[in-house]
């Protein structure tokens, strides 16, 4: 009985551990797969075509001049009202006014700025919804007013949905709700969009468009340029610790350190590099790409050394006893034989590494992170700062203006960030398990 | 052979097998640079350390110059961009303290118990499976554990905070309380014999689970009943933390328990204990010191996290109602540096930007002398297990 309960505990805690992952991953997954796959409407297919020159440019001309034939009613109606506010008297403009005034600005959100009116300047503006889901969501907003209702004053307000049509009954404006509703499939076209390129787009207008390429591609910057200086440090010191140090007190205050350096939390890591990188050695003016690989690397050294000492020892000792008896020195033994004999598995500690380099925010806030910017060329890292997908995540999901609005991008960040360090990670699981096999084989 | 042989030829011989003096003396000389080279480079983390201390030490002093460090640690009080501001941080200091416990509450009893049950309790095919889903937990970066606390869980806590807390508290002390009641139930009756012992049994477990469920049904209405106002609050931020803390619990807890050895394992079941017994008695006691390691690197991580506390925490600095109370926003130390480092950098010099260096170096301290503490207790585990 003891037995029996103290086992289903323990795998009660084990299989909590599965849950928290599933439940993790799971939501991450499910949405962030939309940010590739989805409904796009017939404005995605015109902004695509008008920034990236994508698509067939006649047939997606006559889509959105189909589309615009079927809105047509719509601002008809609107137009007949706004004739019918002008002709009647204060009390029903001043009833209606400000209602109508919501009610357009929320259809403008929809299907865009109304043809004929002028152009807005930030890109937002110039198209209506591009996803079916969110145009569901403004559709929804044109249709029910959101109001709370505090009635009961022990709980916290409830969330009621008032039709806005009541709000306009017996007006010439009603029909507009029914034909909204009935019509808006044929309104916005959607059809189910491949978006591969989420990750190779630029974005547009602070990320309501387009993709995550600079985020990406600043994110490789940073952990590439981490590694070149962690691996070749990390990997001296491992050779160090693993084939010439003793048991001498001075390793020991070495490997204090190495483990020292692994406990610092990584705020401080973002705070040293400012303080030292940026405002003492000046290695670039202000943030730069530069300035956050180095703090990187210092952030990934000790894994770095502890893992690559771990395969330098793994490899078997008559390996080193072979190559020694044949008359090769200490120095020559380590290069030709040890190091290629433990190649896989330092590169198995590299790839974990440059995962943790990945997906890093605290250390680069202050030394390499912004988040709008273009992608940067190979030469401008030396002085830049760069967009940076972890930062971007922390940005889009925050700070950024219209959170919600952009919910799909933040969620293809995450996966995309996600995607790239598991993998990376599970390559140096397969590595790893190929390794040990033919070491014990 | 050396009358053989000319003195000449021997010159000779000697030449093509030895190296010549100049040659000795050039490889000892590239022998020692190249040594000292090695050992430079790897002292570069030794540099390191003592330049991170040096630099963090050096911007944070000129804080205790300008304001001095009485109102830093005492008050509550957290106004740096005011006119008159104010630096009381002890809100903040509370706030790390407060989700550090609540992520030990959450990842250590768990962290261990998995441990045990990966190190003794499942056979070695299951292992391989769960190895990789830890190291997946420890891979996945904190701001997506912080995104996942701010966007899925906060909002779901705000909505179905009641329930949601309900089934937790079922999901982790249902199983525990299976378990008191076992081990109660095994202790009143073990005295006992033959039939008087079975009835025992069967009352004690009727009494004692009985016992046990009418508190978590109480529970249960307590919780059920409760209303979340903000979904980022102490609570969501210690849970994140927690399942953050775990793999490291996990890994470090099941090195120390693998590294009991076969011997007093089997020692103990030669003495008829059971598998349970053994564990209590024997093995975890034997690994205490290494467990007690695994806590204090859990405690680290949960301590130094950044992104989760700053995205989710609800960033109010002051300290909940009743003390304890985990569904209020609180501030971390680390949350602060992130967040009020934007608005102070363009004001380097001023106490604003010094204040959140004396915080960075507390996070230091701390993480330095934890780290010490748990290498120095693990290698006297070391020491005593191989004697």
């Amino acid at each position: 009985m003891l037995d029996g309960s103290f086992s289903t505990v323990g795998v009660i805690a084990i299989v909590l551990m599965f849950i928290s992952l599933v439940i993790l991953l799971g939501p991450i997954f499910a949405r962030g797969f939309g940010a590739f796959v989805f409904k796009g409407t017939v404005e995605y297919r015109k902004l695509m075509l008008d920034k990236f020159g994508r698509g067939d440019r006649e047939r997606i001309i006559a889509e959105v001049a189909g589309a615009a034939k079927t809105r047509e009613p719509v601002y008809e109606l609107m137009e007949q009202f706004r004739v019918e506010l002008k002709e009647k008297d204060y009390d029903y403009r001043s009833r209606y006014g400000q209602p109508f005034k919501e009610l357009e600005e929320l259809v403008e959100d929809l299907f865009g700025p109304a043809p004929g009116s002028s152009m807005p300047v930030l890109v937002r503006g110039q198209y209506g919804q591009t996803r079916w889901d969110r145009a569901n969501v403004k559709l929804g907003n044109i249709l029910f007013i959101e109001e709370y209702d505090y009635s009961d004053s022990s709980k916290m307000g409830e969330l009621v949905l008032v039709p806005r049509a009541d709000l306009f009954a017996g007006t010439s404006l009603e029909p507009l709700f029914r034909l909204l509703e009935s019509d808006i499939e044929k309104m916005m076209r959607p059809r189910t969009t491949v978006y591969w390129r989420f990750l190779f787009d630029g974005s547009y207008d602070s990320h309501f468009f387009g993709g995550i390429w600079p985020e990406l591609l600043g994110t490789f910057y940073l952990a590439i340029g981490a590694m070149l200086f962690a691996v070749p440090l990390g990997v001296i010191t491992a050779i160090y610790l693993a084939e010439y140090a003793g048991d001498s007190r001075f390793v020991s205050l070495l490997r204090t350190c190495i483990s020292s350096l692994a406990g610092v939390p990584s705020i401080v890591f973002g705070l040293f590099g400012l303080a030292f990188f940026i405002n003492a050695i000046h290695v670039s003016p202000s943030k730069s790409v530069l300035a956050g690989s180095f703090t990187l690397a210092l952030l990934v050294l000790p894994t770095v050394i502890r893992a690559s000492e771990e395969a330098i020892k793994a490899v078997p000792r008559s390996y080193k006893e072979g190559a020694m008896s044949l008359g090769a020195g200490k120095w020559r033994t380590v290069v030709t034989v040890i190091l290629p004999a433990a190649l896989p598995g330092i590169l198995t500690s590299i790839i974990i590494s440059l995962g943790r380099a990945a997906g890093e925010t605290a250390p680069i806030i202050f030394t390499a992170a912004v988040s709008v910017g273009k992608p940067l060329a190979l030469w401008e890292t030396m002085s830049q700062p760069t967009p940076a997908l972890p930062w971007n995540i922390y940005n889009l999901a925050t700070e950024h203006e219209a959170v919600d609005e952009i919910r799909h991008v933040q969620y293809g960040m995450v996966v995309t960030l996600i995607v790239l360090v598991l993998l990376l990670n599970i390559t140096a699981i397969v590595l790893r398990a190929r390794i040990s096999k033919k070491l014990r084989g | 052979m050396p009358d053989v042989i000319k003195t000449a030829d021997s010159e000779r011989l000697r030449d093509g097998l030895l190296m010549s003096k100049g040659a000795l003396r050039m490889q000892s000389v590239g022998a020692l640079a190249g040594r000292s080279i090695l050992i430079a480079i790897a002292s570069s983390s030794l540099i390191a350390i003592l330049f991170i201390f040096y630099f963090i030490i050096r911007d944070a002093l000129p804080f205790f110059q300008i304001e001095g460090i009485r109102e830093f640690l005492t008050s509550t009080r957290w106004y740096p961009s005011r006119e008159e501001a104010e630096f009381g941080a002890l809100a903040i200091f509370f706030g790390s303290a407060l989700v550090t416990l609540g992520a030990v509450v959450v990842a250590v009893p768990m962290g261990v118990l998995a441990a045990l049950c990966l190190s003794d309790i499942l056979p070695f095919s299951i292992r391989q499976v769960v190895k990789p889903v830890i190291e997946m937990l420890a891979a996945i970066p904190s701001v997506v554990y912080g995104f996942f606390a701010l966007v899925v869980f906060a909002p779901l806590m705000q909505e179905r905070g009641g329930s949601m807390l309900a089934a937790g508290a079922w999901i982790i002390f249902a199983p525990l309380a299976v378990l008191a009641t076992a081990v109660l139930s095994d202790l009143l009756s073990s005295r006992l014999d033959g039939k008087a012992r079975l009835v025992s049994q069967i009352v004690s477990v009727a009494l004692v689970g009985g016992l046990f469920l009418a508190g978590l049904l109480r529970m249960h209405g307590f919780l059920v009943g409760l209303t979340i106002v903000s979904g980022t609050n102490a609570l969501n931020v210690s849970i994140i933390l927690g399942i953050m803390a775990l793999p490291t619990i996990v890994s470090v807890s099941e090195d120390a328990l693998n590294a009991v050895g076969r011997d007093l394992r089997e020692g103990s079941y030669a003495l008829g204990a059971t598998r349970a017994e053994t564990l209590l008695r024997v093995v975890v006691p034997a690994a205490r010191s290494g467990i007690m390691a695994a806590v204090i690197l859990g405690v680290m991580r949960a301590i130094g996290e950044t992104m989760v506390v700053w995205m989710a925490s609800g960033n109010a600095a002051r300290i909940p109602g009743p003390w304890f109370n985990f569904l209020e926003p609180i501030r971390t130390l680390t949350a602060t540096i992130a967040g009020d480092m934007g608005e102070a950098d363009h004001v380097t010099g001023s106490a604003r930007y010094h204040v959140l260096f004396v915080m960075a170096l507390c996070l230091l301290m701390f993480a330095f002398i934890s780290n010490l503490a748990s290498e120095i207790i693990l290698r006297r585990a070391r020491k005593r297990g191989s004697v």
